[in-house]
């Protein structure tokens, strides 16, 4: 554990114990508390990242674990957008209770800084139960039965994630004796037979593919975000399913790619199963009628690119999938928060239902379409740059067949938000547009944001390429 | 002491296929929820046995009381989904679980 970052982790969960007593009786201090905490954390944790010092001597001097500081960054923005929206998006009539809602959302933020900053598999798999723990709590905050399902999907299937999770640590206490990465590393550069190390990381593995919704096991991650309470559905997608799933996954890739050759198959399967989840997520998203069921199967899709990075497992590619990952939080948020407006103002996501929205909505039409070419992957916005590392570390490594085919559905990823955008946004009017309001200027400022902070992502690419190179592939990869 | 690990994973596999069979034959919802109970029990006695085996049996013992103690913390919310949803529906079928599809 990085105790250095232990106060991101700390904070959260003491304004989650206080958000109950302070706002017992006025509700809405509730969601005042949690915006300010967010709020805080973030700008402290933006200090460090963005510190004239840090930036002249390109990272090399940062102090902290530079992945798990991008990690909290993302999880504090994320988290904010969610929360600060969420404070206009839950009307007086709502049936969700704000006290109950924002301490969990600050119970799962603490959670999710844990799992990034924790240097064993055992405290990985506690956060990681906690965070799911909030997220059944959370997917059902508006009482509706579609929630319900969804939650009690997700709970199906993570159980039995769990249970691989502990199957994996027996084997390792039993192979390696020990569950922290560094020993582990020590363990594999001893040249002792790792054949059982490799097993119960691989059965590990298994556990958080689960959770993160890779394709042979993506049947929950539709229904729990389709039924999710909206802005919770953007959270969700966001970065609660990232960092307990696909983080994971990314972190044993690290090590797994230490044993060379003897983890060869392990990689391959890894890699196998993104290129499917691509697959499969892509040409399933473009038969959707539903806004959050096509974006929730766009998510699969492309948390298969960062599982296509991690299984090929050098440096560059392990640096594309841990980038997508960032780019992946930002541009799903604001599609999933623009799905929950117009949600809100038009009172329907289907998108049969929806057209012309561009004229009665244009911030969010417009909104849409820079977080839906960031993720298609168009030049000067942040997803073609991590998408660009993801596809030459694959041509690079000799997965030719997989570099063209990730490029390929790429074009399809286009093809599908294009679909959506000419169903809800151009085209004429339909009787549920025609009443349409864009939402208050507030919701609009957290997806702004994102797009903006899209935009400079891509912009400031020198940069950023300099952080992931010093501070994370200088440190943690290699 | 004799080394009993055969016979320790022996029964592990035994009671995790018992609550794997309590799982795939049941459409009670709260059935399936026993059968995941007792697969993650086997799991727990795998920790301890492993313990055991590479002579840790103090660290398995602090592993497995915080196990025990977040597996409470995740049936207790798995059951009072299942409550709502009985509440709502009326049913604990499994295959009553259908409105989100395409």
């Amino acid at each position: 554990m990085t105790t250095g970052l232990l106060a991101y982790l700390l904070i959260p969960l003491f304004t989650a114990v206080l958000i109950p007593f302070a706002a017992r009786t006025r509700h809405r201090l509730a969601g005042v508390l949690a915006n300010v905490t967010l709020l805080a954390g973030l700008i402290n944790v933006s200090l460090t990242l963005f510190n004239p010092a840090n930036l002249a001597s390109a990272f090399s001097g940062l102090a902290e674990n530079g992945f798990a500081l991008l990690m909290i960054f993302v999880i504090y923005l994320v988290a904010l957008c969610v929360t600060f929206f969420s404070s206009y998006f839950i009307g007086n009539d709502s049936t969700v209770n704000r006290v109950p809602y924002y301490s969990l959302i600050l119970t799962s933020v603490s959670a999710m800084c844990g799992i990034v900053t924790t240097g064993d598999f055992f405290t990985l798999y506690i956060f990681v139960e906690v965070l799911a723990v909030t997220s059944f709590a959370l997917i059902t905050s508006d009482d509706g039965a579609k929630g319900l399902e969804g939650a009690i999907k997700y709970f199906l299937l993570t159980f039995p994630a769990s249970l691989f999770i502990i199957f994996g640590i027996a084997f390792l206490m039993l192979t390696a004796g020990t569950f922290s990465f560094e020993s582990l590393k020590v363990i594999i550069a001893s040249g002792l037979p790792v054949g059982g190390v490799v097993f119960a990381v691989s059965l590990i593995l298994l556990g958080f593919l689960i959770k993160s919704g890779v394709v042979p096991f993506h049947t929950w991650t539709p229904d729990a975000y389709e039924g999710a309470y909206a802005p919770v559905s953007a959270y969700l997608a966001g970065i609660v399913t990232k960092v307990s799933g696909v983080y994971a996954v990314i972190r044993i890739s690290m090590i797994l790619r230490l044993f060379e050759i003897k983890a060869y198959h392990t990689a391959e399967v890894l890699m196998f199963l993104g290129m499917l989840s691509i697959v499969v997520g892509a040409l399933a998203a473009l038969r959707q009628n539903e806004f959050k069921r096509m974006l929730a199967f766009s998510s699969i899709s492309q948390v298969g690119y960062i599982i296509l990075a991690a299984g090929m497992g050098t440096p560059l590619a392990l640096l594309g999938a841990v980038f997508h990952l960032v780019n992946h939080a930002t541009f799903k948020t604001v599609l999933f928060l623009n799905s929950a407006s117009l949600e809100k103002s038009a009172g329907t996501s289907d998108m049969n239902k929806l057209g012309g929205m561009e004229h009665s909505m244009p911030w969010t039409s417009w909104t849409s379409i820079v977080a839906l070419l960031s993720t298609a992957g168009v030049p000067p916005l942040s997803g073609f740059w991590s998408k660009l590392i993801i596809i030459i570390a694959l041509w690079d490594g000799g997965a030719k067949i997989y570099a063209v085919t990730a490029l390929l559905f790429s074009v399809v990823t286009l093809a599908y938000f294009m679909v959506m955008q000419r169903k809800v946004f151009f085209g004429k009017p339909t009787e549920a547009s025609r009443n349409a309001r864009e939402v208050r200027p507030a919701m609009l400022v957290p997806v702004v944001g994102m797009c903006l902070l899209i935009a400079a992502l891509g912009a400031f690419f020198p940069y950023i390429y300099a952080y992931l190179v010093e501070a994370i592939a200088a440190r943690t990869i290699l | 002491m004799t080394n009993s690990f055969a016979l320790d994973w022996y029964f592990i596999t035994l009671i995790f296929t018992a609550g794997l069979y309590c799982m795939l034959v049941s459409r009670n919802l709260l059935r399936q929820l026993i059968g995941l109970e007792i697969m993650s029990k086997s799991a727990l006695l795998g920790v301890i046995s492993a313990g055991a085996l590479t002579g840790n049996l103090a660290l398995a013992q602090a592993l497995i009381i915080t196990m025990i103690v977040i597996e409470v913390v995740i049936v207790a919310a798995g059951l009072s989904l299942l409550v709502k949803n009985y509440r709502l529906t009326n049913s604990i079928d499994i295959w009553s679980l259908d409105k989100l599809r395409g």
